[in-house]
């Protein structure tokens, strides 16, 4: 073997080692977590929470338990569901909208297009903070959605507080609309047009055209900006901060800022398991749909 | 700090009538759905407290039950407001009273935390604060009920800050004998024995959050300076070295905190003195709540208390109270339920439940536990009942933050000079 | 391939006739205009944005002009740039505190306070050193990370996966991992620095390390997104010019550093973009990190001061001026942004 090539080989397994150790370096914090999250609280020590919970073949390590996730699924199960009623409408509301929309300014043609494309492409970029106090203002003082939400109490399924739920996807949905426009846009540009002439030909109208053509083949479109928006509005803090509060419509980021702490001192294996609970439907998406999470957001 | 009060509740007072007639005109449409007419039959009483889990939740449950024992005809609507802090339920308050809603009484610090709401309170001098209630309540406590000399509120416990903890076992391998200790200096050098003779931690202290640290730094100043430092303080007119001196004995304590101080909780911290992993706790009386739970870890025989040293003489209050709101949806209704709070009935089942002790100084104590009788003499032979600053009755929310900010300055760095101008300067 | 809805336009546009050029818009009827026809489509959308976003912003700028704090209601009839002056009091020291310079930074008394009113320069200092070290690091990190796994590597899924995994994350659970990492007795960092003899050091608490700390964790979160679009702009680069640089000789370094580099200002730019506006919204993880709206003088953002002085304080007013210097900061790096994508007729 020529040293050229012990050369090559030796960079090639220089590289694989670089690699392999960053991806440690992403996986370990999460991996951690997950060790921590199956040990036992009593048994758990905090002396190597990089190795799984191995007692009695490893003393030190803390014994196997699911006993914190069960205790994190008892204490963020309010705010799971919450988060699911929120995720859901304004997911899909705010990815209609924004197809709506790209399909509605790729077709005009007025001057203010680029005007009205480019305060859509703004808005993805406005610190929340330069808008909460407004919207607190409008949701609690202006427009008096409690009150007009209480008859609809009576509906089953329905709670008095869930009108903060609904404030909460109203304001979610109007702030995915930009980034969504966005996604649609680029794709728009890039739909066949052999189909939508033909159709136009037959005397498709504007909107015939949008449902029969258009829609349908954004349906891989939609896939991407449905994850996307599914990771942004189940992450979100701040809004639900300002806008729920506090109380029975917490979403579960809100929950999980305070679980572990209050009741019996700092419960890591606890805190770990809620965590990675509240992770987990955007772990699951993205591990199922990485691909379409890097689609959307290198957008 | 009258004339403080005097200008802050006049701006408050122009805000507020503005927010009525807004609320008024703006909501005029759903009133009915929020009631509020005038007459109906009374409302139900809707007392908004954020005790929805814990002592505290069994303390509220035990006393509404004695009120509905005394009074079956009065209706009761209690609403915890679910997993809310205090300061949740003070966003409560304050969008309620922007829609011109309030709630019957809601739980609240008294003292100067009531300039929050200031004109949203009335007057209950004479129908709930009988004479009966002057004269059995102590003059701090009674100082406390009152916004801007009026009587608006009722105060129905008292837990207790300067208090230090130990455990006994810890001390005396120590050598350290806590009845001796005379001075927040002696407890310094009571903690350096400690960390001499023992593997304990010497004081137990979680500065994750920074409330821990100023009821610590609080008591010190009234150890050291006495309650008229301690006072003039609170007045805006506090000596700038008495402070320091203060902060520097925080400072000397600090080298004896758990190594992991910053990121544990006040549970942990007290967990530790339970299983003799340290020696000492500052808390507040809620500390002795948590032994209460534990069969083996006994009062007198494995943890006791002390006043904190050099702090003797005074009970620096913390308290919580139900006011009276002006506009109030079920105003006799709220009147006898405040009534019933001012009795010794209601505040000793109250405080059984809640580990801390009735205001008033002819209650019936058999009922509470050893170490809540002793606190109850302290108090009732105390010769000043100081308000604690943390926990909002000595000055006013926005000084409040500003002391707060300091610090969460003073817990990054431990500066004692600059924290104290900046406490000082707090009151500017 | 023609853009589709370009010639859909074009037809629309003029039934009868295709003229070059089209004919103008008032000729036609009202009703007929490509404006008016699509309205539908993006007049619902362009409202909810314009009412809660713009609308929002512009109602929050006449909110930091009043003097609305505590409870009750804005009071509109009386607007001044107040609120600005005690943002920015004290200028000299003020800005020189941001490089820990000048002396004691002092305050300014607004009508609606009785009290003194902290200045922004020591959250103003703090969220431009996290912007400017976190984008740094992080875009250094990601066009590292790119160019390694660009080598034609085997399981580049299986890695590209992994290195963008917390991007998917929230910035509540990224912080509890690693105030978890973080902690002095049981978490990793202090386990492995005690390997070498060192520690356990404080590192949430610790003024010096705090705003480094938050820095890393978001380094960690948000890495694997400015590798993600160095990727995609290193695989638009025809291999003719890896192979041209090749043939010239150049070292494998100095390709990357002469050739390939240079033709990463766009994708650079559009990572920057997106990675600094990241770090202007870092209040979530600050919030989660410390428990509260207070992370203490040297990790303080301006983000989260804004939320603090508004929802803490009932500084409404305050909280709003703060925000409008935040949304100033964002427009400043975006405007450029957008005005470019506009040059170059990507928008």
């Amino acid at each position: 073997m020529s040293t050229a090539d012990t050369d090559a080989r030796l960079k090639r397994l220089a590289l694989y080692a670089v690699l392999i150790a960053m991806a440690g370096f992403y996986l370990l914090p999460i991996l951690t977590g997950l060790f921590t999250s199956i040990t036992s609280p009593e048994s758990y020590t905090g002396q190597s929470p990089f190795l799984p919970p191995m007692e009695p073949l490893l003393p030190e390590t803390g014994s196997f338990s699911l006993q914190p996730w069960g205790n994190a699924f008892d204490g963020l199960a309010r705010g799971l569901t919450n988060s699911f009623i929120l995720v859901i409408p304004a997911t899909i509301l705010s990815g209609l909208f924004g197809s709506m929309a790209a399909y509605g300014l790729t077709n005009v043609d007025w001057r203010g297009q680029v005007g009205i494309y480019a305060l859509f492409v703004a808005g993805i970029f406005i610190p929340y903070q330069a808008v909460l106090v407004p919207l607190t203002q409008f949701w609690y003082n202006v427009v008096p959605l409690q009150s007009l939400f209480a008859p609809l109490a009576g509906l089953p399924l329905v709670q008095a507080y869930h009108w903060k739920l609904v404030a909460l996807i109203v304001t979610h949905t109007a702030y995915g609309i930009p980034i969504c426009t966005l996604l649609f846009r680029a794709h728009y540009k890039k739909l066949s047009d052999e189909m939508i002439e033909a159709a136009r030909l037959d005397g498709a109208s504007v909107s015939t055209i949008y449902r029969r053509i258009v829609l349908p083949l954004s349906i891989p479109m939609f896939a991407v900006v449905f994850i996307y928006q599914f990771t942004q509005i189940w992450n979100d803090l701040l809004f639900a901060l300002t806008i729920v509060q506090f109380g029975d419509a917490s979403v579960v980021t809100q929950e999980l800022v305070g679980i572990g702490v209050s009741q019996a001192g700092t419960n890591f294996p606890l805190r770990m398991a809620a965590a990675l609970l509240a992770a987990l439907p955007t772990l699951v998406v993205y591990v199922l749909f990485g691909d379409k999470f890097a689609e959307g957001v290198t957008a | 700090m009258s004339s403080d009060m005097n200008g802050d509740g006049l701006s408050r007072r122009t805000v507020l009538a503005s927010a009525a007639a807004a609320g008024a005109t703006g909501l005029a449409g759903c009133s009915s759905l929020t009631g509020g007419g005038g007459d109906e039959p009374e409302n139900p009483i809707e007392l908004l407290h954020a005790w929805s889990s814990g002592d505290g939740n069994a303390a509220v449950a035990a006393l509404i039950e004695g009120f509905q024992e005394a009074h079956p005809d009065v209706e009761f609507a209690e609403e915890p407001v679910n997993g809310a802090a205090r300061s949740n339920l003070d966003n409560v308050i304050s969008n309620r009273l922007q829609a011109n809603d309030p709630p019957s009484t809601f739980q609240t610090w008294p003292g100067a935390t009531l300039e929050k709401f200031g004109e949203a309170y009335a007057d209950i001098e004479g129908e709930v604060w009988t004479d009966d209630l002057k004269e059995n309540y102590l003059p701090g406590p009674k100082e406390q009920a009152k916004l801007d000399g009026t009587y608006v509120t009722v105060p129905l416990n008292i837990h207790r800050i300067n208090n230090l903890f130990y455990n006994t076992a810890v001390l005396e391998e120590a050598g350290v004998d806590p009845e001796s200790l005379s001075s927040p200096a002696d407890v310094v050098d009571a903690c350096a024995a400690v960390a001499e003779n023992t593997d304990a931690v010497p004081f137990a202290q979680q500065t994750s959050g920074s409330w821990s640290t100023i009821q610590l730094w609080e008591t010190v100043l009234l150890a050291q300076a006495g309650i008229d430092g301690y006072e003039a303080f609170i007045q805006g007119e506090g000596d700038v070295d008495q402070v320091r001196s203060a902060l520097e004995n925080v400072v000397e304590l600090s080298e004896y905190y758990p190594s992991d101080s910053s990121s544990i909780s006040f549970t942990e911290a007290n967990t530790m003195v339970m299983e003799g992993d340290a020696a000492f706790i500052h808390q507040g009386d809620w500390a002795a709540g948590a032994y209460s739970g534990d069969d083996e870890f006994n009062y007198g025989e494995d943890w006791g208390q002390v006043t904190y040293p050099g702090s003797e003489g005074s009970y620096l209050l913390n308290m919580d109270s139900f006011p009276y709101f002006d506009n109030n949806p079920s105003p006799e209704a709220t009147k006898t339920f405040l009534s019933y709070c001012g009795t010794t009935d209601a505040q000793v089942r109250f405080n059984r439940e809640k580990g801390s002790i009735p205001p008033r100084k002819d209650a019936d104590v058999s009922e509470l536990n050893t170490f809540q009788q002793d606190q109850y003499d302290d108090f009732t032979s105390a010769d000043s009942q100081p308000p604690s600053i943390q926990h909002g009755l000595a000055v006013s929310t926005g000084i409040k933050t500003n002391i707060t900010s300091a610090f969460s300055g003073f817990l990054e760095d431990y500066d004692a000079d600059a924290t104290a101008e900046a406490l000082v300067g707090a009151f500017e | 391939m023609r853009n589709p809805i370009a010639t859909l336009r074009n037809r629309w546009s003029d039934s009868d006739a295709r003229t070059d050029g089209g004919e103008p818009a008032s000729e036609r009827s009202f009703l007929d205009r490509d404006s008016v026809r699509s309205a539908p489509f993006w007049v619902p959308p362009f409202l909810l944005v314009g009412l809660f976003v713009y609308g929002a912003v512009v109602w929050n700028f006449f909110l930091s002009l009043t003097d609305f704090s505590g409870i009750g209601e804005p009071d509109y009839s009386d607007l001044d740039v107040e609120n600005y002056f005690v943002a920015f009091s004290d200028p000299v020291d003020g800005f020189l505190s941001m490089f820990g310079m000048g002396g004691e930074v002092s305050g300014g008394t607004p009508a609606w306070s009785d009290l003194t009113v902290d200045p922004v320069w020591n959250s103003l200092g703090n969220t431009l050193a996290l912007m400017i070290g976190f984008s740094a690091v992080c875009l250094a990190l990601g066009l590292l990370l790119a160019i390694l796994v660009d080598r034609g590597i085997r399981f580049e899924n299986t890695f590209r996966t992994i290195y963008l995994l917390p991007m998917s994350l929230s910035f509540v659970v990224t912080a509890k991992f690693w105030l978890y990492m973080y902690n002095p007795q049981t978490g990793l960092i202090n386990i492995a620095l005690g390997v070498f003899g060192i520690g356990p050091v404080q590192i949430v608490q610790n003024p010096d390390l705090k705003l480094g700390a938050v820095a890393f964790a978001l380094i960690w979160q948000f890495s694997g997104y400015a590798m993600i679009v160095y990727l995609a702009a290193l695989r638009g680069i025809p291999s003719s010019h890896f192979e041209a640089a090749r043939v010239d000789g150049a070292s494998t370094i100095k390709m990357y550093w002469r050739v390939i580099v240079p033709q990463l200002r766009t994708a650079t730019v559009s990572a920057l973009v997106v990675i600094t506006v990241f770090a202007l919204k870092a209040f979530d993880f600050l919030f989660s990190m410390y428990g509260g709206y207070q992370p203490g003088p040297s990790a303080d953002i301006l983000a989260t001061r804004m939320v603090r002085e508004a929802y803490a304080n009932q500084n409404w007013a305050y909280g709003s001026t703060i925000a409008v210097i935040l949304f100033v900061m964002a427009l400043c790096i975006v405007a450029p942004y957008i005005y470019s994508q506009y040059r170059r007729g990507e928008l």
